[in-house]
């Protein structure tokens, strides 16, 4: 497998504060990875160094395996950026600055453009200073999208999208996986990443704390199981790997943990199993173990 | 190297395109301003005005206003000869202020609104965007140049040489290309914009005073100074030319300068280091006017800075100028005839002057207001029990009381400096500066009054208070110079007012005036409760 992007051991301070401690992960071809922590983890540094827009203190970091600041140029032929907040010139249109856009880019695609106008109905006539947020980042998502790259850096994309645009964003999006392309996206909607995400990185304070595809990840934490028995349920508490046990009537509800849910599969059957119901950890029950720990 | 400024045509068309009209009102406006005052000097130059103009600006009062000319004895004295005196300090003075805002608007202004983010993420070199516009300033003023040079040339008097011409607009172009210069440095190391151009704004002032005081007492000193390679080119007299050499020298350092910082730093980041704040706000803080003083704190005290400089700078003078009519018996003749004192008349027309830059500060705080409710940071005071009326009678309150305490600091400072200048001789007490000063007082009133009537009515027109302050300020200005219409001159506010110590107080006109600009701001206070917040156009 190919790496498109690898940073390794990535740190960047402002001032005193470090923003960035450690930070390594590593997209490969054709890979959706989501790229998710709290407010101020170190994200958007984190991309704005990929981008080549600001210098990193130490570690390294390629795309392409090309430098991300001394071969900036070269990278940038082949990657689209939307960033959270997408800020136009007012006194431009929306179908005008596109087309800037899609020039600065150097590989438009005009038929996608005018499609992709159409789909996520943006009036392209109109001065970008009378756009609402949400219509701005339409702009920045339709220039990107329509511009053919082998990886795109979204941070945040649908920040101000209605519901029936993020669903197109995340259509269009999957369509351009299929496509072969490594997508990065950092996003808050949990949701969204994991629809569209091979493999996820949890970065807080500038570490990363997590890596690995969402299978993998699943299976570190904890399924959240309902069980009712023909014995006294009670017994489940002290079995290994079973969390935040509660009991109504004969119905159990816990957190197993996936390392153990042998012994507490056996553990249940000699009970006598009435009713049994896992539903697997979502990504937000993942990210939240790692946002309170 | 050339990597950092990948396609920075592409955005040196992409500005030109946004910013055509703005050029075109530049180059026309400013170039037409610079040139066609022509026909106007021609009217001054008549009969015995060439050798009366001559002997007056030979007072080192006037030198350090306008600047000094190489021409040794009136006979030499022509028509080019005075308008480039009396034109070319200002103009390039103008012509930098200009290429400044327009340099720090085009540069830190999008990177601090975040455009630049989105621009560096394609194939834009990292310098690319702080090339064009200084490419674009280049390109604006060589048009300018031309553009003045052919006007000029186009009314056709004898002495206004082509060579000269052509000098006269190079000169006024190279001045807003060293502006921009100082602008490009200034920017890679301030935090933020607004810094970036209060300090350009700021070495600028400092340089006109610094050469205030050489070109009195050593013209040779000037020749060190950034703005005197813009007027010592001495158009139609010496035409020289060595001085705009010395003036790209500097600018290409500046600017070679202003790309090894920009190198070095982040987007968005200065090479000042900021500060970590208070945890929680000082109860000075929390009030709306203990939050607009905070948020003015920092204008207030560099303007006010700015007034005692300027004061002390102007006061200063005044011991040289008994010394100059002593050896100049035309002069003492005519101040003996008028049977006024030359430091008297001096002082009537630098108050103006002065007092015309003190309504910069009260109309930028009336101003501030609007600024801050369209990038919607009041939208969430809006939504509290603070009143609209509260927030609009809070800046309009702090407009005024900065606007009184900058004259008093203005014309005190002047006084307090030309008393002391003066020795024992001094015919005027610092009563009679403060007068002076105060005298202005209903103009002031008036400016914040237009001010308050635009924010209240057509907030967007908030910048033209300013273009009108200007313009009345130059009305004045040449207005001694040139003999305009009386309907004319008294478009400007300050025509109104008898200049003292020259002239009468007439309270009649101080009343009515303060009355007028108290109704322009209940006016504007109407609209401003009743018209719609406008957030982010
Ligand atoms: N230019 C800067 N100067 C100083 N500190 C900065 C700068 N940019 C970011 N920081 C700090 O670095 C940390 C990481 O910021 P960053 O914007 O990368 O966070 P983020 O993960 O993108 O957060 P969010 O989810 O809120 O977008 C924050 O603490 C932020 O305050
Ligand atoms: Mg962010």
């Amino acid at each position: 497998m190919t790496e498109i992007v690898t940073i390794q051991g990535l740190q960047k301070k402002f001032g005193k504060f470090q923003a960035l401690r450690d930070v390594s992960f590593t997209v490969n071809a054709g890979e959706v990875v989501g790229f998710i922590g709290p407010n101020g983890a170190g994200k958007s540094t984190a991309i704005r160094i990929l981008l080549g827009i600001m210098k990193r203190d130490a570690g390294q970091a390629q795309i392409f395996g090309k430098d991300v600041w001394k071969d900036s140029l070269e990278i940038h032929k082949r990657i689209s950026y939307v960033p959270g907040d997408v800020t136009l010139w007012g006194n431009l249109t929306g179908g005008e600055i596109i087309d800037l856009f899609l020039k600065l880019h150097g590989g438009g695609n005009k038929k996608k453009r005018d499609y992709l106008i159409k789909r996520f109905e943006l009036d392209p006539k109109k001065k970008a200073k009378g756009y609402s947020k949400g219509n701005r980042q339409k702009v920045g998502l339709i220039a990107a999208l329509s511009a053919d790259s082998d990886l795109y850096i979204f941070d945040e994309p649908t920040s101000g999208l209605d519901p029936l645009m993020e669903a197109i964003f995340q259509e269009e999006v999957e369509k351009i996986k299929e496509t072969g392309k490594s997508i990065l996206l950092s996003s808050h909607i949990l949701s969204e990443v994991e629809r569209l995400a091979d493999k996820v990185a949890i970065i807080r304070q500038g570490e990363i704390v997590e890596s690995g595809s969402l299978d993998d990840l699943r299976h570190l934490t904890r399924s959240a199981i309902t069980l009712v028995t023909e014995g006294d349920v009670a017994e489940m508490t002290n079995v290994n790997g079973v969390f935040d046990f509660e009991q109504k009537e004969d119905q159990a509800t816990f957190s197993a943990d996936n390392k153990h849910l042998d012994e507490i599969l056996m553990a249940a059957s000699k009970l006598g199993v009435k009713k049994f119901e896992s539903v697997p950890p979502t990504l937000e029950d993942l990210f939240m173990r790692h946002y309170e720990s | 190297m050339r990597e950092n400024f990948a396609q920075w045509e592409t955005l040196f068309l992409l500005n030109l395109k946004r910013d055509w009209k703005k050029i075109i009102v530049w180059i026309l406006g400013f170039g037409l301003f610079s040139a066609a005052f022509v026909p106007a000097f021609k009217e001054i130059a008549k009969g015995n005005g060439l050798l009366g103009m001559f002997e007056t600006l030979q007072n080192p009062a006037m030198i350090a206003m306008v600047g000094p000319t190489p021409v040794g004895t009136a006979v030499d004295y022509t028509l080019g000869a005075m308008y480039a005196h009396e034109m070319l300090l200002f103009c390039g003075l103008f012509s930098m202020v200009i290429a400044v805002l327009h340099v720090v608007g085009h540069t830190r202004k999008e990177e601090d609104l975040g455009l630049t983010e989105l621009v560096r993420s394609f194939q834009i070199g990292r310098q690319a965007n702080s090339f064009a516009a200084i490419m674009q300033i280049v390109f604006i003023n060589l048009l300018l140049s031309l553009f003045i040079s052919v006007v000029m040339i186009s009314f056709d008097a004898e002495t206004i040489s082509v060579e000269g011409a052509f000098l006269f607009g190079a000169s006024v172009g190279i001045a807003g290309i060293i502006g921009a210069a100082i602008a490009l440095v200034m920017v890679q190391i301030m935090p933020a914009s607004s810094s970036a151009t209060g300090s350009t704004l700021g070495i600028i002032g400092l340089l006109y005073i610094i050469r205030a005081g050489t070109d009195v007492s050593n013209v040779d000193l000037s020749m060190l100074n950034p703005l005197g390679w813009t007027y010592l080119t001495y158009p139609f007299t010496e035409n020289n030319w060595i001085a705009l050499v010395f003036a790209l020298i500097f600018s290409l350092i500046a600017v070679v300068v202003a790309f090894s910082l920009e190198r070095g730093r982040d987007m968005g980041a200065g090479y000042l280091p900021s500060r970590e704040g208070r945890e929680s706000a000082a109860n000075s803080l929390l009030s709306v006017h203990g939050l607009f003083i905070k948020l003015n704190r920092g204008t207030i005290i560099s303007w006010l800075i700015a007034f005692i400089v300027m004061g002390a700078a102007y006061g200063s003078i005044y011991g040289d100028m008994q010394t100059f009519l002593e050896s100049n018996e035309i002069m003492k003749q005519m101040f003996a005839q008028a049977d006024v004192s030359i430091e008297e008349s001096f002082t009537s027309t630098i108050m103006m002057v002065m007092i015309a830059l003190v309504s910069i500060l009260p109309i930028a705080i009336v101003n501030k207001l609007f600024a801050q409710e369209n990038r919607a940071y009041l939208s969430q005071i809006f939504a509290t029990k603070v009143t609209r009326s509260r927030l609009y009678w809070t800046s309009i309150g702090l407009a005024i009381i900065t606007g009184a305490a900058g004259i008093l600091i203005a014309a005190g400072s002047l006084g307090g400096t030309a008393v002391s200048a003066m020795g024992g001789r001094s015919t005027m007490e610092i009563a009679d500066f403060l007068g002076s000063g105060f005298n202005f007082l209903p103009s002031l009133l008036f400016f914040i009054g237009l001010a308050s009537l635009a924010l209240g009515w057509s907030p967007k027109s908030g910048k033209v208070v300013y273009v009108y302050l200007a313009y009345s300020f130059l009305l004045n200005y040449f207005g001694g110079i040139v003999d305009l219409p009386e309907w004319f001159s008294k478009t400007a506010i300050q025509s109104w007012i008898p200049r003292l110590p020259l002239e009468d107080f007439d309270a009649s006109i101080f009343i009515t005036i303060t009355l007028m600009s108290i109704a322009l701001i209940i006016i504007g206070h109407f609209g401003y409760n009743r018209r719609d917040m406008i957030e982010g156009a």
